[in-house]
């Protein structure tokens, strides 16, 4: 069933007074079902939000998150911002795209990474900080780096879960996180059940 | 003295659910607000509060929320839970470990506001913070908190999340109602301001996560008490995101008042390595950066502004003696001209060529005449290079992007020369 | 002025209206701010922040942007401070440093507001060392545009003018910061009826236009301000030539009209006036029954002779003129005077079955103008889906409805102007008039739309035939429930360029010059007092009529001035055997049309650009046209041609040249009685002179009767309209547009086409009242079901006819 029948499409455009506003969520959702934003997920998404495919590709181009091009099973992102960028994470960067065997910005010939730096995520704490799938990473140095890439390649999780992987790979965190959380990503999408919009039924 | 971080420092396991945040008095707050309070007894004490906005501005909230236009409606209240300032990572510790905290200070902000929809707004990289954000709403809407009829009062309040996706400038309130609508993130021309014409063209109250986080707590406690907390003109707890060279990094809730060099000591643990502070940037990468030399200056918006810089999202990043401040100040020019939304042609142009003539002089083949250029560059983004800063932009962006190159040419201008070859490498 | 404030620009003091924007405001009063974003007739936006002032309002001077701020009380303004200067040499030096330095083949080379504020404003040497953003070359976003972005300075002219004015968003910014740039979507074009103007608009050489591209450098060109010959919105254009070649049309900001806005029509319709096409010579067809070149004596000579042995046999009744619609005022005003002055004949009409009542284009009270849809506030729209037939109105009513008034759109198929409508209402063809019973009465879904027609005014009605099956006189009924409205006036619609003009000139069997009826004796003794010869007082017949008594050789001559009846007539076999059956056929035209191949006589017309003259739009605003160049060979003004036939009847029209026969217009036409030739040239300000709808002297009043088109009970009602490239002369002659048309398909609301089991892509038969033609099928859900919509005159699109009902089956 294609993501434009799923019943939150409805409940997601309630939220809103103009159905515009839907255009982030829908390209979440249509980013979550074809792996990234093809040509046809843009249109899918211009139908439901009443722009045309080259407004809506204007809204998808404009963020970071969602990729018009075809994106790895782990988007593995490294923050190069100034609290991790004097933590070194440059050489974590580096450690990593040489595991993986893909420069950053890039996908790998099998589809199994996608590699690239990031403007900070907001861990600023736990320099440096990696996200894959943007569940996050905190305290990563290089050698854990290296690790999580063989891990991600050997084990092949189709989940990736947060506070597995920092307790495998992290260190210094920003802050306790709490409890433990089930809940991980399946794909470079956050993971998140409404992908953007969520509230009471109304 | 604690306001914000009580709740999750006490209860570690569960600070986030409702059954402890009700078992902690939770909602007591906005149902002592619907019930026995009318809208404008809850604004006045906000008002009485002094509380300064947590996003940036520092604008005072009470008297932001007096900006409304009487009447019209509907009216919206955003929560700005973008938080992308390199350096700030507070608002996702409030998000993630006391969401129902947040959750009855939006209740308590719309019924001051006399607003029936509320959007909370968090940036995309952030999916655990906006899980438990979405897992807090649902439980406040089964529990009747949300949706119609709050406390029996008649008064209805729905709360609407939205995830950006991935740009810094989205944190920027008139990008982030574009972004809302369905729009790229551009900023827009002010005025008109947002609590005149913001979302849909309706008057519109955008707070930070961190500033609504404190409504519980004025409303129980009594604005006087707020703003008796802190020196004068930064009343009240506020939540510091410590980061950089120093042992300790975190959040660290503190009344305002206290030495930087007192904070990095006591909460920070000093810096690694017994090393001493080259520098250190007061309030996010916005901020133009202080040097080892003022780490006596005290914590407090005003002393900070009149030093020329500012508390900003209050994120502290201390440099040790051993940075390279062209590559740090690279990292933060790049991080605006890739986060830059690209309407002003200053902004656009003059960040990414700053960019280019720092990562020059980082390759070794800067010239000499970079460095008047790099502040010539910056003298046309923010003409006369003062703080708070003349723009040449519509917002504040291009112009944060000239903090790092002055901070560095003019406490650090030795160094950047000696990274200039003595003859200019031929190509 | 009406709320004037004062405030000091650079230290002099200036009244200027409160609100108005600084930039605007500055430019009135004689300062000039460098812009790149702001355009006049769009929103602003402070983008390129090239207009930075410093505005002092008691606090101090503040840096800001002149295009976002208005006018108050007591501001001072200063617009060359050292801060101003300084940062308007940054912002430039900004735009340049990524900005290819290929102005040598550039084709805004020489007129590049780039190029000249960086002359004016601009920084000496760039200290840009770094690598220049690259981007592929050029790109062709459409058949008719380029797009170069390396030069794009980002202003967002063409995005918001596609979004915002023109309504349709195919070019968008992509990307972000450093990164952004204009894209069209993979596989879907730039196609749009204005993009022109986004060429236009382009501050920069990103945007060119294929069909001027390296034509000429702008300093070559010499140019004349013009009226556009297209349409009868009269849009006025700069006609710019090099070397006698025109080599394209601008837009002129008029602000009745156009605004500045062209359709792409307009704008590159200019290709045909330098076809190697155009006819040269005369053209006599020999006993062989193939065409000749001859000189204009003989051709002239054999003309008369034969004319002359026409009428001697048969009356002037016998002869009849077609056409006019495409002319000058003074070529349709000379074409007259010989058919009714000098021939005697009253069977004379401009349009070709494919419009409406003379009288009732021509004298319908009130009238509204163009800008009365600014104020408007309700409009209702039944008639021509305007973005294909009038795109520039089109254009006015879309802003008029974003801008807040009511528009109602009363169509059998979803228009250009749905998306911004209030109300819309479907119907099948051939239930218009039960529509309108429905609409007067107030019932049902219509209810809400009767009470804004009566409580929301002043009410415009904009009225026409949405298609060549409906019955002309709904459009009649439709004025006359306007008109009954509280606040109601009326803008009558056709769509021949200088239709209006040409009945004005009495191109009408019922007509005289000046919308006075033959019937009238008064009317009929005073033109004959002007022009000293007895005018014919029989009931002439129109181009129906006319077509139908050749057939019957009751009239045996015919001349086609501009008029291509085979083409343009809805019942083409009938204007073919029409042609075939004449003794007679003279055309004065400027190509050889499937019309002109059929005539006798061929005579070359020299045509827009080679003539001067006036026009009338549709609002009855009388505007010149310029000359610029010459025509091809021997081709002649059409009027010169008519005052030399008539010197073959041994007559005179006393035409020497379009300024005097104005001259005469201006003596003898009521309504255009006084307007000089001087008044109409072209300068700032100037706007042309609407001819009042109502003078003293006009006899005739226009009647409105409540009509019973019959409804019947149709398998399916043919819906048949024009769109804005089809298979027209002058389309068909220029390059650029020829390949626009979309081509014949068949349109059926998918119920219908379920029903018929008509799958999306199948080949049908159309079978309608004057043949059957085959195409392709495609489902359009927002007809009205019953309905099929076949677009009028294209390539390959046979000739169904404009019968209301039409036989379909499905052959694959
Ligand atoms: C470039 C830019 C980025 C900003 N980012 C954030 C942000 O991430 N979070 C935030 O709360 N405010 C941010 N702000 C400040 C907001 O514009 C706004 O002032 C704030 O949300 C108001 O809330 P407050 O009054 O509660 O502080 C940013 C401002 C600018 C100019
Ligand atoms: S200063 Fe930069 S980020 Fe801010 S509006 Fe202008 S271009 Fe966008
Ligand atoms: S013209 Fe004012 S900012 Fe561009």
């Amino acid at each position: 069933m294609s993501w434009t029948a799923d019943p939150r499409v409805e409940q997601i455009l309630a939220r809103y007074p103009d159905k515009k506003s839907a255009v982030m969520p829908f390209l979440y959702m249509a980013m979550a079902e074809h792996g990234y934003l093809t040509d046809e997920a843009i249109r899918e998404v211009s139908e439901l939000v009443g722009m045309t495919s080259v407004q809506v590709s204007s809204i998808a181009t404009f963020y970071s998150m969602y990729k018009r091009e075809r994106v790895g099973s782990y988007l593995i992102s490294v923050c190069t911002s100034v609290s991790c960028a004097i933590l070194d994470a440059a050489d974590v960067l580096h450690a990593i795209e040489d595991e993986a065997g893909v420069p950053a910005g890039e996908t790998g010939d099998d589809g199994v990474f996608t590699v690239e730096h990031v403007e900070c995520i907001g861990a600023c704490g736990g320099a440096p900080a990696v996200q894959v799938n943007y569940e996050l990473i905190e305290g990563v140095k290089e050698d854990k780096g290296r690790e999580l890439v063989r891990w991600l390649r050997d084990a092949a999780p189709d989940t990736v879960l947060g506070d597995e992987m920092q307790a495998l790979f992290g260190g210094q965190r920003s802050f306790e996180w709490g409890p433990a959380e089930g809940e991980g990503a399946t794909g470079p999408v956050p993971a998140l059940d409404a992908l953007g919009t969520t509230g009471g039924s109304s | 003295m604690k306001i914000l971080t009580t709740r999750m420092e006490a209860h570690p396991t569960d600070s986030h659910t409702l059954a402890r945040h009700r078992a902690t008095g939770g909602y007591e707050a906005a149902r002592h607000a619907l019930t026995s309070m009318t809208a404008e007894a809850v604004h006045e004490e906000v008002k009485a509060s002094n509380l300064r906005g947590r996003g940036g501005a520092g604008f005072p909230t009470g008297v932001k929320w007096g900006f409304l236009p009487p009447d019209i409606r509907p009216r919206y209240l955003v929560v700005n839970g973008d938080e992308s300032e390199p350096g700030t990572f507070k608002d996702r510790q409030l998000l993630e470990r006391d969401p129902h905290q947040l959750i009855e200070g939006i209740i308590i902000s719309a019924y001051a506001i006399d607003c029936h929809e509320a959007y909370i707004y968090i940036r995309g990289e952030y999916p655990r913070p906006a899980r438990r954000i979405e897992r807090a709403l649902a439980e406040a809407y089964d529990a009747g908190l949300l949706g119609r009829n709050l406390f029996g009062t008649g008064f209805d309040l729905d709360i609407t999340l939205h995830l950006g996706a991935g740009a810094y400038i989205c944190g920027e309130e008139t990008a982030l109602l574009n972004s809302l609508e369905g729009e790229r993130g551009y900023p827009r021309i002010k005025p008109p301001f947002p609590a005149v014409e913001g979302l849909y063209a309706k008057p519109t109250i955008v707070n930070n996560v961190e500033t609504l986080s404190n409504m519980p707590w004025i409303v129980e406690n009594g604005g006087a008490a707020y703003a008796a907390i802190g020196p004068e003109g930064s009343a009240g707890t506020r939540l510091f995101s410590l980061s950089g060279h120093v042992k300790r990094p975190g959040n660290y809730e503190i009344v305002m008042g206290m030495t930087f060099g007192e904070f990095i000591e006591e909460y920070g643990g000093g810096v690694r390595e017994g090393r001493a502070v080259k520098c250190f940037i007061p309030g996010g990468a916005s901020a133009p950066w202080f040097t080892g030399d003022q780490l006596d200056l005290p914590i407090t918006i005003d002393d900070v502004g009149r030093a020329g810089s500012m508390l900003g999202s209050g994120a502290i990043v201390v440099m040790d003696e051993t940075t390279n401040v062209v590559h740090a100040a690279h990292s933060i020019v790049n991080f605006f001209a890739h986060e830059s939304c690209g309407q002003c042609t200053p902004c656009r142009e003059g960040t990414s060529w700053l960019e280019m003539v720092l990562a020059r002089i980082l390759r070794g083949e800067g010239r000499p005449i970079d460095l008047d250029l790099l502040l010539d560059v910056s003298d046309n983004i923010a003409p006369g290079l003062g703080w708070p800063p003349k723009m040449t932009t519509i917002c504040p962006l291009g112009p944060s992007a000239v903090s790092p190159i002055t901070s560095i040419l003019r406490n650090f201008r030795d160094e950047v020369e000696a990274m200039i070859p003595a003859e200019v490498p031929v190509a | 002025m009406p709320d004037p404030v004062k405030i000091t620009i650079d230290g002099v003091e200036h009244e200027v209206p409160r609100g108005e924007l600084v930039i605007q405001a500055a430019q009135d009063t004689g300062t000039y701010i460098p812009r790149f974003c702001w355009h006049p007739r769009m929103k602003p936006v402070g983008m390129c922040r090239m207009c930075l002032v410093e505005v002092d309002t008691g606090r101090g001077p503040v840096l800001t942007t002149s295009c976002t701020l208005t006018c108050s009380e007591g501001m001072a303004v200063d617009t060359r401070s050292d801060t101003v200067k300084k940062a308007q040499e940054g912002v430039l030096e900004f735009l340049l440093i990524n900005h290819p330095l290929d102005c040598p083949v550039c084709d805004r080379g020489g007129e590049c507001p780039l190029q000249d504020q960086t002359m004016a404003y601009g920084p000496g040497e760039s200290r840009f060392v770094e690598e220049k953003r690259h981007f592929e070359k050029p790109i062709e976003i459409s058949e008719l545009v380029l797009l170069d972005r390396e030069r794009c300075i980002l202003c967002a002219r063409c995005t918001r003018f596609s979004d915002e004015v023109s309504g349709d968003p195919l070019i968008e910014f992509q990307d972000r910061g450093a990164y952004t740039q204009v894209l069209t979507f993979p596989d879907e074009p730039f196609k749009s009826y204005f993009s022109g103007n986004t060429v236009q608009i382009c501050p920069v050489g990103a945007l060119t236009a294929k069909p001027y591209r390296f034509r000429a450098r702008p300093w070559d060109l010499e140019a004349v301000e013009s009226t556009c010959p297209h349409c009868p919105v009269g849009c006025r254009i700069s006609v710019q030539a090099s070397q006698n070649q025109v080599l394209r049309f601008l837009g002129v900001d008029n602000e009745p009209t156009n605004q500045g806005w062209l359709c792409d029509k307009g704008r590159f319709g200019f290709e045909y006036i330098g076809s190697p096409e155009r006819l040269t010579a005369p053209l006599i067809r020999n006993d062989a029954g193939e065409f000749e070149e001859t000189s204009w004596a003989t051709a002239l000579e054999v003309t008369g002779q034969w004319l002359q042995d026409i009428i001697a046999e048969s009356g002037p009744e016998a002869v009849a003129g077609l056409g006019g619609a495409r002319g000058t005022n003074e070529d349709a005003y000379s074409f007259g005077k010989l058919l009714r002055g000098v021939i005697g004949t009253n069977h004379i009409d401009a349009q070709l079955d494919d419009g409406l009542d003379p009288q009732f284009l021509a004298a319908v009270t009130p009238r509204a103008a163009i800008p009365d849809l600014d104020t408007a506030g309700t409009i209702l729209l039944w008639g021509p889906d305007l973005k294909e037939e009038l795109p520039v109105l089109y254009l006015r009513v879309r802003r008029a409805a974003q801008e807040g008034a009511n528009l109602i759109v009363v169509h059998p198929r979803r228009t250009g102007l749905h998306d911004v409508a209030t109300h819309t209402v479907s119907y099948a063809p051939g239930r218009g008039s039960a529509t309108l019973s429905e609409l007067r009465a107030g019932t049902g879904e219509l209810a809400a739309i009767k009470t804004l027609l009566m409580e929301s005014g002043p009410v415009v009605g904009l009225v026409g035939r949405t298609g060549y099956t409906e019955d002309p006189l709904l459009a009649e009924a439709v004025a006359a429930f306007v008109r009954d409205l509280p606040d109601g006036t009326i803008l009558p619609l056709a769509r021949r360029s200088n239709v209006y003009g040409a009945l004005d000139m009495g191109l009408a069997p019922s007509l005289l010059p000046g919308r006075a009826a033959v019937s009238s004796q008064d009317a009929r003794m005073s033109l004959s007092a002007e022009w000293a010869t007895p005018i014919p007082e029989f009931t002439g017949r129109d181009a129906a009529g006319i077509v139908e008594a050749l057939r019957e050789r009751q009239i045996r001559a015919l001349f086609l001035f501009g008029a291509d009846p085979v083409r343009d007539v809805p019942d083409q076999p009938a204007a073919r055997q029409a042609l075939e059956a004449a003794n007679l056929v003279v055309a004065i035209d400027q190509f050889l049309t499937d019309s002109s191949r059929m005539a006798d006589v061929v005579l070359p017309a020299e045509g827009f650009a080679e003539v001067e003259g006036t026009v009338t739009n549709l609002e009855g605003r009388v505007q010149k046209v310029a000359q610029l160049v010459a025509g091809p060979g021997q081709s002649r003004p059409p009027w010169s041609i008519f005052e030399d036939l008539a010197g073959t009847l041994g007559s005179s029209l006393g035409a020497v040249s379009a300024e005097a026969i104005h001259k005469e217009i201006a003596a003898v036409v009521p309504a255009y009685r006084g307007i000089t030739w001087e008044q109409l040239e072209w300068g700032p300000g100037r706007e042309g002179v609407v001819v009042p709808a109502e003078t003293g002297e006009q006899p005739l009043r226009y009647v409105p009767v409540d009509i019973g088109v019959p409804v019947r009970s149709a398998r399916l009602a043919l819906h048949s309209a024009r769109t804005l490239y089809d298979d027209g002369v002058h389309a068909r002659f220029g390059l650029s547009l020829a390949q626009l048309a979309p081509g014949a398909t068949a349109f059926l609301n998918p119920d219908d086409a379920a029903r018929l089991g008509v799958a999306d892509g199948a080949l049908v038969r159309i079978t309608g009242s004057a043949g059957s033609a085959e195409m392709e099928a495609r489902r359009d859900p927002t007809l009205a079901p019953g309905t099929v919509y076949v677009p009028f005159n294209q390539e390959d699109g046979g000739d169904i006819g404009d019968g209301l009902e039409v036989k379909l089956e499905v052959l694959s």
